[in-house]
Protein backbone atom coordinates (compact mmCIF):
# COMPACT_ATOMS: atom_id res chain seq x y z
CA UNK A 1 0.00 0.00 0.00
CA UNK A 2 1.45 3.52 -0.83
CA UNK A 3 0.66 6.65 0.96
CA UNK A 4 -0.94 8.84 -0.97
CA UNK A 5 -2.23 12.60 -0.50
CA UNK A 6 -5.41 10.92 -0.85
CA UNK A 7 -4.97 7.92 1.42
CA UNK A 8 -3.88 10.90 4.54
CA UNK A 9 -6.89 13.02 3.81
CA UNK A 10 -8.67 10.37 3.89
CA UNK A 11 -7.37 9.30 7.48
CA UNK A 12 -7.59 12.29 8.65
CA UNK A 13 -11.10 13.20 7.62
CA UNK A 14 -12.10 9.58 8.71
CA UNK A 15 -10.28 9.88 12.15
CA UNK A 16 -12.06 13.27 12.50
CA UNK A 17 -15.45 11.85 12.08
CA UNK A 18 -15.28 8.71 14.06
CA UNK A 19 -13.74 10.89 17.17
CA UNK A 20 -16.39 13.07 16.74
CA UNK A 21 -19.21 10.24 17.04
CA UNK A 22 -17.46 9.35 20.10
CA UNK A 23 -17.30 12.41 21.66
CA UNK A 24 -20.82 12.83 21.05
CA UNK A 25 -21.75 9.68 23.13
CA UNK A 26 -19.18 10.45 26.03
CA UNK A 27 -19.01 14.32 26.28
CA UNK A 28 -22.09 14.97 29.18
CA UNK A 29 -23.32 18.10 28.40
CA UNK A 30 -25.90 18.62 25.12
CA UNK A 31 -23.94 21.58 23.44
CA UNK A 32 -20.89 19.80 23.54
CA UNK A 33 -22.54 16.47 21.80
CA UNK A 34 -23.72 19.02 18.96
CA UNK A 35 -19.99 20.44 18.94
CA UNK A 36 -19.13 17.06 17.99
CA UNK A 37 -21.87 16.25 15.42
CA UNK A 38 -20.82 19.20 13.61
CA UNK A 39 -17.81 17.93 13.29
CA UNK A 40 -18.47 14.55 12.40
CA UNK A 41 -21.13 15.60 9.67
CA UNK A 42 -18.28 17.77 8.35
CA UNK A 43 -15.80 15.45 7.65
CA UNK A 44 -18.59 12.77 6.34
CA UNK A 45 -19.28 15.85 3.70
CA UNK A 46 -14.82 16.07 2.97
CA UNK A 47 -15.55 11.78 2.79
CA UNK A 48 -18.02 12.60 -0.17
CA UNK A 49 -15.52 15.32 -2.06
CA UNK A 50 -12.57 12.83 -2.31
CA UNK A 51 -15.13 10.17 -3.40
CA UNK A 52 -15.76 13.25 -6.69
CA UNK A 53 -19.62 13.59 -5.09
CA UNK A 54 -19.25 17.34 -4.80
CA UNK A 55 -23.12 17.56 -5.16
CA UNK A 56 -23.55 15.42 -2.02
CA UNK A 57 -20.84 16.68 -0.22
CA UNK A 58 -22.97 20.59 -0.66
CA UNK A 59 -26.09 18.93 0.07
CA UNK A 60 -24.76 17.49 3.32
CA UNK A 61 -23.34 20.52 4.59
CA UNK A 62 -26.32 22.68 3.25
CA UNK A 63 -29.24 20.10 5.09
CA UNK A 64 -27.07 19.19 8.62
CA UNK A 65 -26.02 23.07 8.98
CA UNK A 66 -29.98 23.80 9.33
CA UNK A 67 -31.06 20.60 11.12
CA UNK A 68 -27.96 20.53 13.50
CA UNK A 69 -28.41 24.11 14.76
CA UNK A 70 -32.40 23.41 15.22
CA UNK A 71 -30.96 20.53 17.20
CA UNK A 72 -28.92 22.86 18.76
CA UNK A 73 -31.98 25.29 19.82
CA UNK A 74 -34.23 22.91 20.91
CA UNK A 75 -31.07 21.18 22.96
CA UNK A 76 -30.81 24.43 24.41
CA UNK A 77 -34.93 25.57 24.83
CA UNK A 78 -36.01 21.96 25.96
CA UNK A 79 -32.86 20.74 28.69
CA UNK A 80 -31.54 21.98 31.84
CA UNK A 81 -28.96 24.62 31.91
CA UNK A 82 -26.37 22.51 33.72
CA UNK A 83 -27.38 19.07 33.23
CA UNK A 84 -25.43 16.13 33.11
CA UNK A 85 -25.45 12.85 32.20
CA UNK A 86 -25.21 10.14 34.18
CA UNK A 87 -24.32 6.48 33.64
CA UNK A 88 -26.42 4.18 34.64
CA UNK A 89 -25.34 0.78 32.94
CA UNK A 90 -24.13 -2.00 35.49
CA UNK A 91 -20.39 -3.79 35.51
CA UNK A 92 -22.20 -6.85 33.94
CA UNK A 93 -23.95 -5.05 31.08
CA UNK A 94 -20.60 -3.29 30.10
CA UNK A 95 -18.70 -6.31 29.84
CA UNK A 96 -21.63 -7.76 27.76
CA UNK A 97 -21.28 -4.33 25.64
CA UNK A 98 -17.57 -4.78 25.28
CA UNK A 99 -18.13 -8.23 23.95
CA UNK A 100 -21.06 -7.51 21.32
CA UNK A 101 -19.06 -4.77 20.03
CA UNK A 102 -15.75 -7.52 19.79
CA UNK A 103 -17.75 -9.78 17.88
CA UNK A 104 -19.35 -7.10 15.34
CA UNK A 105 -15.69 -5.95 14.57
CA UNK A 106 -14.52 -9.44 14.07
CA UNK A 107 -17.91 -9.99 11.62
CA UNK A 108 -16.72 -7.07 9.80
CA UNK A 109 -13.30 -7.94 9.33
CA UNK A 110 -14.16 -11.54 8.41
CA UNK A 111 -16.80 -9.76 5.85
CA UNK A 112 -14.50 -7.18 4.21
CA UNK A 113 -11.43 -8.96 4.49
CA UNK A 114 -11.28 -10.70 1.16
CA UNK A 115 -13.79 -9.08 -0.55
CA UNK A 116 -12.69 -8.59 -3.86
CA UNK A 117 -13.87 -5.01 -5.47
CA UNK A 118 -13.55 -5.09 -8.81
CA UNK A 119 -12.05 -1.70 -10.01
CA UNK A 120 -14.16 -0.43 -12.70
CA UNK A 121 -12.90 3.25 -14.60
CA UNK A 122 -15.67 5.22 -14.21
CA UNK A 123 -15.94 9.09 -14.97
CA UNK A 124 -18.20 9.19 -11.87
CA UNK A 125 -16.14 12.83 -11.99
CA UNK A 126 -17.15 14.63 -14.96
CA UNK A 127 -20.92 16.43 -15.27
CA UNK A 128 -22.06 14.53 -11.79
CA UNK A 129 -24.57 17.00 -11.01
CA UNK A 130 -26.39 17.23 -14.40
CA UNK A 131 -26.20 13.12 -13.86
CA UNK A 132 -27.61 12.88 -10.44
CA UNK A 133 -30.73 15.16 -12.16
CA UNK A 134 -30.86 13.23 -15.12
CA UNK A 135 -31.44 10.02 -13.11
CA UNK A 136 -34.03 11.35 -10.45
CA UNK A 137 -36.23 12.83 -12.65
CA UNK A 138 -36.35 9.80 -15.65
CA UNK A 139 -35.14 6.46 -13.50
CA UNK A 140 -36.19 7.26 -10.10
CA UNK A 141 -38.92 10.02 -10.66
CA UNK A 142 -41.84 7.81 -8.56
CA UNK A 143 -39.55 7.38 -5.43
CA UNK A 144 -38.42 10.68 -5.62
CA UNK A 145 -42.27 12.31 -6.09
CA UNK A 146 -43.03 10.10 -3.06
CA UNK A 147 -40.75 11.14 -0.78
CA UNK A 148 -41.56 14.68 -1.78
CA UNK A 149 -45.14 13.97 -1.18
CA UNK A 150 -44.53 12.03 2.32
CA UNK A 151 -42.02 15.54 3.53
CA UNK A 152 -45.25 17.83 2.60
CA UNK A 153 -47.33 15.26 4.93
CA UNK A 154 -45.08 15.26 7.40
CA UNK A 155 -45.48 19.47 7.03
CA UNK A 156 -49.16 19.95 7.06
CA UNK A 157 -49.07 17.27 10.21
CA UNK A 158 -46.49 19.49 12.18
CA UNK A 159 -48.77 22.77 11.36
CA UNK A 160 -52.03 20.52 12.29
CA UNK A 161 -50.53 19.46 15.55
CA UNK A 162 -49.14 23.41 16.62
CA UNK A 163 -52.39 25.15 15.77
CA UNK A 164 -54.27 22.22 18.09
CA UNK A 165 -52.08 23.65 21.00
CA UNK A 166 -52.31 26.89 20.54
CA UNK A 167 -56.34 26.60 20.42
CA UNK A 168 -56.39 24.32 23.71
CA UNK A 169 -54.15 27.08 25.08
CA UNK A 170 -57.00 29.82 24.04
CA UNK A 171 -59.52 27.85 25.91
CA UNK A 172 -57.69 27.71 28.85
CA UNK B 1 -3.13 31.69 -15.22
CA UNK B 2 -5.11 30.05 -11.84
CA UNK B 3 -6.05 27.17 -14.43
CA UNK B 4 -3.43 26.16 -15.95
CA UNK B 5 -1.65 26.18 -12.07
CA UNK B 6 -4.55 23.59 -11.21
CA UNK B 7 -3.70 21.33 -13.87
CA UNK B 8 0.27 21.17 -13.44
CA UNK B 9 1.29 18.31 -11.20
CA UNK B 10 1.92 18.86 -7.88
CA UNK B 11 4.82 20.50 -6.26
CA UNK B 12 6.55 22.44 -3.78
CA UNK B 13 6.70 25.36 -6.29
CA UNK B 14 3.13 24.77 -6.90
CA UNK B 15 2.93 25.21 -2.97
CA UNK B 16 4.48 28.14 -2.65
CA UNK B 17 2.58 30.22 -5.50
CA UNK B 18 -0.66 29.12 -3.73
CA UNK B 19 0.26 30.24 -0.74
CA UNK B 20 1.50 33.72 -2.16
CA UNK B 21 -1.77 34.19 -4.39
CA UNK B 22 -3.80 33.00 -1.14
CA UNK B 23 -1.69 35.75 1.31
CA UNK B 24 -2.22 38.66 -1.20
CA UNK B 25 -5.91 37.96 -1.43
CA UNK B 26 -5.97 38.01 2.41
CA UNK B 27 -4.15 40.96 2.58
CA UNK B 28 -6.90 42.17 0.00
CA UNK B 29 -9.65 41.19 2.11
CA UNK B 30 -8.50 42.79 5.03
CA UNK B 31 -7.42 45.92 3.38
CA UNK B 32 -11.54 45.23 2.45
CA UNK B 33 -12.57 45.37 5.94
CA UNK B 34 -10.54 48.07 7.05
CA UNK B 35 -11.72 50.87 4.41
CA UNK B 36 -15.42 49.36 4.30
CA UNK B 37 -15.76 49.83 8.33
CA UNK B 38 -14.57 53.54 7.54
CA UNK B 39 -16.35 54.10 4.57
CA UNK B 40 -19.15 52.70 6.25
CA UNK B 41 -19.14 55.42 9.17
CA UNK B 42 -18.60 58.14 6.59
CA UNK B 43 -21.25 57.47 4.76
CA UNK B 44 -23.49 57.04 7.95
CA UNK B 45 -21.95 60.06 8.82
CA UNK B 46 -22.90 62.22 5.66
CA UNK B 47 -26.41 60.42 5.57
CA UNK B 48 -27.09 61.77 9.07
CA UNK B 49 -25.71 65.22 8.40
CA UNK B 50 -22.46 64.64 10.38
CA UNK B 51 -18.80 64.56 9.42
CA UNK B 52 -17.83 60.64 10.80
CA UNK B 53 -14.11 60.21 11.93
CA UNK B 54 -12.22 63.29 10.85
CA UNK B 55 -8.86 63.71 13.45
CA UNK B 56 -6.77 60.49 12.72
CA UNK B 57 -5.01 60.27 9.47
CA UNK B 58 -5.70 63.32 7.95
CA UNK B 59 -9.14 65.13 6.83
CA UNK B 60 -10.68 61.51 6.35
CA UNK B 61 -9.79 60.09 9.09
CA UNK B 62 -8.09 57.43 7.28
CA UNK B 63 -5.65 55.58 10.00
CA UNK B 64 -9.15 55.42 12.29
CA UNK B 65 -9.51 51.96 11.84
CA UNK B 66 -6.26 51.29 12.12
CA UNK B 67 -6.31 52.31 15.12
CA UNK B 68 -9.50 50.59 16.48
CA UNK B 69 -8.06 47.08 15.31
CA UNK B 70 -4.56 47.91 17.54
CA UNK B 71 -6.85 49.08 20.69
CA UNK B 72 -8.71 45.59 20.25
CA UNK B 73 -5.68 43.57 19.33
CA UNK B 74 -3.95 45.13 22.92
CA UNK B 75 -6.90 44.67 24.46
CA UNK B 76 -6.89 42.33 27.78
CA UNK B 77 -9.07 38.75 26.61
CA UNK B 78 -11.49 38.22 28.84
CA UNK B 79 -13.64 35.28 29.56
CA UNK B 80 -16.13 35.67 32.09
CA UNK B 81 -15.83 32.88 35.01
CA UNK B 82 -19.06 31.51 34.29
CA UNK B 83 -18.58 30.82 30.14
CA UNK B 84 -17.97 27.72 28.77
CA UNK B 85 -14.49 27.95 28.49
CA UNK B 86 -13.71 25.70 25.35
CA UNK B 87 -16.45 26.55 23.13
CA UNK B 88 -16.57 30.43 24.24
CA UNK B 89 -12.62 30.01 22.51
CA UNK B 90 -13.97 27.94 19.72
CA UNK B 91 -17.41 29.84 18.56
CA UNK B 92 -15.30 33.10 16.80
CA UNK B 93 -13.14 30.52 15.39
CA UNK B 94 -16.47 28.48 13.95
CA UNK B 95 -17.82 31.70 12.85
CA UNK B 96 -15.07 33.00 10.66
CA UNK B 97 -13.31 29.82 9.08
CA UNK B 98 -16.05 29.44 6.59
CA UNK B 99 -16.48 33.00 5.66
CA UNK B 100 -12.56 32.92 4.13
CA UNK B 101 -13.54 29.42 2.73
CA UNK B 102 -16.08 30.46 0.88
CA UNK B 103 -14.04 32.97 -1.19
CA UNK B 104 -12.12 30.38 -2.26
CA UNK B 105 -14.44 29.97 -5.05
CA UNK B 106 -15.51 33.02 -6.10
CA UNK B 107 -14.10 34.07 -10.00
CA UNK B 108 -13.19 37.88 -9.57
CA UNK B 109 -12.01 37.89 -13.39
CA UNK B 110 -11.76 35.19 -16.08
CA UNK B 111 -8.37 34.67 -15.09
CA UNK B 112 -8.58 34.84 -11.06
CA UNK B 113 -10.09 32.48 -9.03
CA UNK B 114 -8.79 30.13 -6.69
CA UNK B 115 -11.51 27.02 -7.05
CA UNK B 116 -13.53 26.08 -10.53
CA UNK B 117 -15.72 24.11 -8.48
CA UNK B 118 -18.23 22.54 -10.81
CA UNK B 119 -20.99 23.10 -7.75
CA UNK B 120 -19.36 26.65 -7.20
CA UNK B 121 -22.96 28.57 -5.91
CA UNK B 122 -24.15 25.55 -3.54
CA UNK B 123 -20.69 24.96 -1.98
CA UNK B 124 -21.18 29.08 -1.60
CA UNK B 125 -24.72 28.38 0.05
CA UNK B 126 -23.79 25.42 2.18
CA UNK B 127 -20.53 26.74 3.90
CA UNK B 128 -21.48 30.31 4.46
CA UNK B 129 -24.72 28.82 6.39
CA UNK B 130 -22.28 26.70 8.86
CA UNK B 131 -21.64 30.18 10.46
CA UNK B 132 -24.77 29.96 12.57
CA UNK B 133 -22.91 27.67 14.39
CA UNK B 134 -20.40 30.07 15.57
CA UNK B 135 -23.23 32.81 16.65
CA UNK B 136 -25.54 30.30 18.40
CA UNK B 137 -22.25 28.88 20.10
CA UNK B 138 -21.05 32.11 20.91
CA UNK B 139 -24.37 32.87 22.61
CA UNK B 140 -24.93 30.04 24.52
CA UNK B 141 -21.14 29.57 25.55
CA UNK B 142 -21.38 33.28 26.95
CA UNK B 143 -24.04 32.36 29.62
CA UNK B 144 -25.90 35.75 29.53
CA UNK B 145 -29.33 36.03 28.97
CA UNK B 146 -28.98 39.15 26.26
CA UNK B 147 -26.38 36.60 24.35
CA UNK B 148 -28.23 33.92 24.13
CA UNK B 149 -31.20 35.64 22.91
CA UNK B 150 -29.47 36.69 20.31
CA UNK B 151 -27.66 33.59 19.37
CA UNK B 152 -31.32 32.48 19.16
CA UNK B 153 -32.30 34.87 16.51
CA UNK B 154 -29.32 34.10 14.76
CA UNK B 155 -30.38 30.84 14.59
CA UNK B 156 -33.63 31.14 13.83
CA UNK B 157 -33.03 34.07 10.93
CA UNK B 158 -30.24 32.83 9.16
CA UNK B 159 -32.20 29.80 8.71
CA UNK B 160 -35.30 31.01 7.57
CA UNK B 161 -33.52 33.18 5.54
CA UNK B 162 -31.26 30.99 3.84
CA UNK B 163 -34.23 29.35 1.92
CA UNK B 164 -35.92 32.15 0.34
CA UNK B 165 -31.49 32.57 -0.85
CA UNK B 166 -31.79 29.27 -1.96
CA UNK B 167 -35.24 29.71 -3.64
CA UNK B 168 -34.25 32.79 -5.39
CA UNK B 169 -31.09 31.70 -7.16
CA UNK B 170 -32.71 28.78 -8.83
CA UNK B 171 -34.41 30.99 -11.55
CA UNK B 172 -30.86 31.97 -12.71
CA UNK B 173 -29.93 28.19 -12.71
CA UNK B 174 -32.84 27.45 -14.50
CA UNK B 175 -31.65 29.78 -16.98
CA UNK B 176 -27.88 29.09 -17.18
CA UNK B 177 -28.09 25.27 -16.42
CA UNK B 178 -24.63 24.98 -14.45
CA UNK B 179 -24.03 25.69 -10.77
CA UNK B 180 -20.76 26.74 -11.91
CA UNK B 181 -20.39 30.74 -10.86
CA UNK B 182 -17.92 31.07 -14.01
CA UNK B 183 -20.52 29.26 -16.55
CA UNK B 184 -23.29 31.88 -14.39
CA UNK B 185 -21.32 34.86 -15.82
CA UNK B 186 -20.31 33.69 -19.31
CA UNK B 187 -23.79 33.11 -19.57
CA UNK B 188 -24.74 37.04 -18.91
CA UNK B 189 -22.64 38.35 -21.99
CA UNK B 190 -25.76 39.51 -23.90
CA UNK B 191 -27.49 40.70 -20.61
CA UNK B 192 -27.55 40.43 -17.00
CA UNK B 193 -29.59 38.43 -15.12
CA UNK B 194 -30.73 41.37 -13.51
CA UNK B 195 -32.67 42.17 -16.26
CA UNK B 196 -33.87 38.69 -16.92
CA UNK B 197 -34.40 37.61 -13.39
CA UNK B 198 -35.42 41.28 -11.66
CA UNK B 199 -37.90 39.29 -9.12
CA UNK B 200 -35.01 36.83 -8.03
CA UNK B 201 -32.84 39.48 -7.41
CA UNK B 202 -35.10 41.96 -5.59
CA UNK B 203 -35.79 38.29 -3.17
CA UNK B 204 -31.98 37.51 -3.35
CA UNK B 205 -30.97 40.81 -1.99
CA UNK B 206 -33.72 41.28 0.94
CA UNK B 207 -31.90 37.69 1.98
CA UNK B 208 -28.76 38.12 1.69
CA UNK B 209 -29.44 41.40 3.97
CA UNK B 210 -30.35 39.04 6.60
CA UNK B 211 -28.12 36.80 6.13
CA UNK B 212 -25.77 39.07 6.68
CA UNK B 213 -27.31 40.64 9.44
CA UNK B 214 -27.19 44.01 8.72
CA UNK B 215 -30.06 47.21 9.44
CA UNK B 216 -32.72 46.20 9.01
CA UNK B 217 -32.56 42.92 9.76
CA UNK B 218 -30.09 43.16 12.30
CA UNK B 219 -32.33 41.43 15.35
CA UNK B 220 -28.97 39.42 16.37
CA UNK B 221 -27.07 42.25 18.03
CA UNK B 222 -30.18 44.57 18.22
CA UNK B 223 -28.41 47.08 20.40
CA UNK B 224 -31.38 48.83 21.78
CA UNK B 225 -32.88 45.39 23.10
CA UNK B 226 -29.77 43.01 23.64
CA UNK B 227 -26.79 45.70 24.56
CA UNK B 228 -25.08 44.05 21.63
CA UNK B 229 -26.88 40.25 21.08
CA UNK B 230 -24.50 36.96 21.12
CA UNK B 231 -21.27 38.80 21.73
CA UNK B 232 -22.39 40.72 24.70
CA UNK B 233 -19.36 38.94 26.66
CA UNK B 234 -16.60 38.82 23.79
CA UNK B 235 -13.85 41.79 23.87
CA UNK B 236 -10.38 42.56 22.75
CA UNK B 237 -9.79 40.11 19.51
CA UNK B 238 -12.53 37.80 19.87
CA UNK B 239 -14.44 40.00 19.51
CA UNK B 240 -12.67 41.70 16.92
CA UNK B 241 -12.99 38.01 15.03
CA UNK B 242 -16.32 38.67 14.77
CA UNK B 243 -16.62 41.75 13.46
CA UNK B 244 -14.25 40.68 10.66
CA UNK B 245 -16.49 37.40 10.02
CA UNK B 246 -19.40 40.03 9.19
CA UNK B 247 -17.62 42.64 7.37
CA UNK B 248 -15.50 39.41 5.25
CA UNK B 249 -19.34 38.36 4.48
CA UNK B 250 -20.38 41.42 3.35
CA UNK B 251 -17.18 41.04 0.83
CA UNK B 252 -18.18 38.06 -0.06
CA UNK B 253 -22.21 38.58 -0.64
CA UNK B 254 -21.18 41.52 -2.48
CA UNK B 255 -18.79 39.67 -4.92
CA UNK B 256 -21.78 37.21 -5.16
CA UNK B 257 -24.21 39.11 -6.26
CA UNK B 258 -21.81 40.80 -8.47
CA UNK B 259 -21.19 37.21 -9.95
CA UNK B 260 -25.10 36.38 -9.87
CA UNK B 261 -26.80 39.17 -11.30
CA UNK B 262 -24.50 41.99 -12.59
CA UNK B 263 -22.36 40.45 -14.75
CA UNK B 264 -19.29 39.68 -12.59
CA UNK B 265 -16.35 40.96 -15.06
CA UNK B 266 -18.28 41.39 -18.02
CA UNK B 267 -18.40 45.42 -19.37
CA UNK B 268 -21.88 46.62 -19.29
CA UNK B 269 -21.24 47.30 -22.89
CA UNK B 270 -18.45 46.13 -25.70
CA UNK B 271 -17.41 49.43 -26.59
CA UNK B 272 -16.03 50.01 -23.18
CA UNK B 273 -14.43 46.07 -23.47
CA UNK B 274 -11.13 48.17 -23.50
CA UNK B 275 -10.84 48.42 -19.61
CA UNK B 276 -9.71 45.22 -17.94
CA UNK B 277 -12.40 43.01 -16.51
CA UNK B 278 -11.44 43.70 -12.49
CA UNK B 279 -11.72 47.24 -12.80
CA UNK B 280 -15.55 46.24 -13.59
CA UNK B 281 -15.83 44.13 -11.22
CA UNK B 282 -14.42 46.15 -8.92
CA UNK B 283 -16.75 49.17 -9.81
CA UNK B 284 -19.93 47.18 -9.67
CA UNK B 285 -19.15 45.43 -6.23
CA UNK B 286 -17.95 49.07 -4.79
CA UNK B 287 -22.03 49.60 -5.97
CA UNK B 288 -23.14 46.59 -4.19
CA UNK B 289 -21.18 47.49 -0.69
CA UNK B 290 -22.43 51.14 -1.07
CA UNK B 291 -26.35 50.02 -1.67
CA UNK B 292 -25.59 48.29 1.80
CA UNK B 293 -24.66 51.24 3.75
CA UNK B 294 -27.28 53.47 2.08
CA UNK B 295 -30.40 50.82 3.05
CA UNK B 296 -28.02 50.55 6.71
CA UNK B 297 -28.49 54.48 6.78
CA UNK B 298 -31.98 54.80 5.78
CA UNK B 299 -34.78 52.04 7.21
CA UNK B 300 -35.43 51.13 10.69
CA UNK B 301 -35.10 47.69 12.28
CA UNK B 302 -37.77 45.12 12.03
CA UNK B 303 -39.84 43.41 14.17
CA UNK B 304 -38.69 40.05 15.33
CA UNK B 305 -42.22 38.59 14.34
CA UNK B 306 -42.38 40.64 11.43
CA UNK B 307 -39.12 39.36 10.47
CA UNK B 308 -39.91 35.78 10.36
CA UNK B 309 -43.63 36.68 8.59
CA UNK B 310 -42.00 38.38 5.90
CA UNK B 311 -39.42 35.47 5.34
CA UNK B 312 -42.21 32.76 4.93
CA UNK B 313 -45.33 34.63 3.82
CA UNK B 314 -43.77 36.93 1.60
CA UNK B 315 -40.31 36.12 0.08
CA UNK B 316 -40.83 32.62 0.11
CA UNK B 317 -43.96 32.17 -1.93
CA UNK B 318 -42.31 34.96 -4.40
CA UNK B 319 -39.29 33.07 -4.51
CA UNK B 320 -41.46 29.95 -5.99
CA UNK B 321 -43.50 31.93 -8.16
CA UNK B 322 -40.19 32.93 -9.88
CA UNK B 323 -39.57 29.58 -10.43
CA UNK B 324 -42.68 28.48 -11.70
CA UNK B 325 -42.49 31.93 -14.31
CA UNK B 326 -39.15 30.91 -14.84
CA UNK B 327 -40.11 27.70 -16.09
CA UNK B 328 -42.74 28.56 -18.39
CA UNK B 329 -40.91 31.48 -20.13
CA UNK B 330 -37.88 28.92 -20.52
CA UNK B 331 -40.03 26.12 -22.06
CA UNK B 332 -42.15 28.44 -24.53
CA UNK B 333 -39.39 31.23 -25.56
CA UNK B 334 -36.07 29.18 -25.16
Amino acid sequence: MTITGEFIAFMGLALVAIIGGVLLLNLTKVVHMVVALIFTFVSIAGIYVLLSAEFVAAVQILIYSGAITIIMLFGIMLTKHDDEGETTTGKGRKVLLFLGILGFAAAVYIGIYDFNVVQVPTDLHVDNTMKIGEALYSKWVIPFELTSVLLLVALVGAIVLAKKEEKEGDKE
Amino acid sequence: MIEDLLQSSPGLMNFGIFFLLAVVLLLVVLGFVTYAILAERKVLGYMQARHGPNQLGGKWGLLQTVADVLKLLLKEDVIPKAADRPLFILAPIIAFTPAFMVLATIPFTDKFQFADIGVGLLYYIAVSGMTVFGMVLGGWASNNKYALLGGMRAGAQMISYEIPLVMSVLGVILLTGSLNLSDIVLQQEHGWFILYQPIAFIVFFIASIAELNRTPFDLPESENELVAGYFVEYSGFRWAFFMLTEYVYMFAMSSLITVIFLGGWLPPLDVLGFIPGAVWFALKFSLVVFVYMWLRATLPRFRIDRLMEFAWKVLFPVALANIFLTALIKTLFF
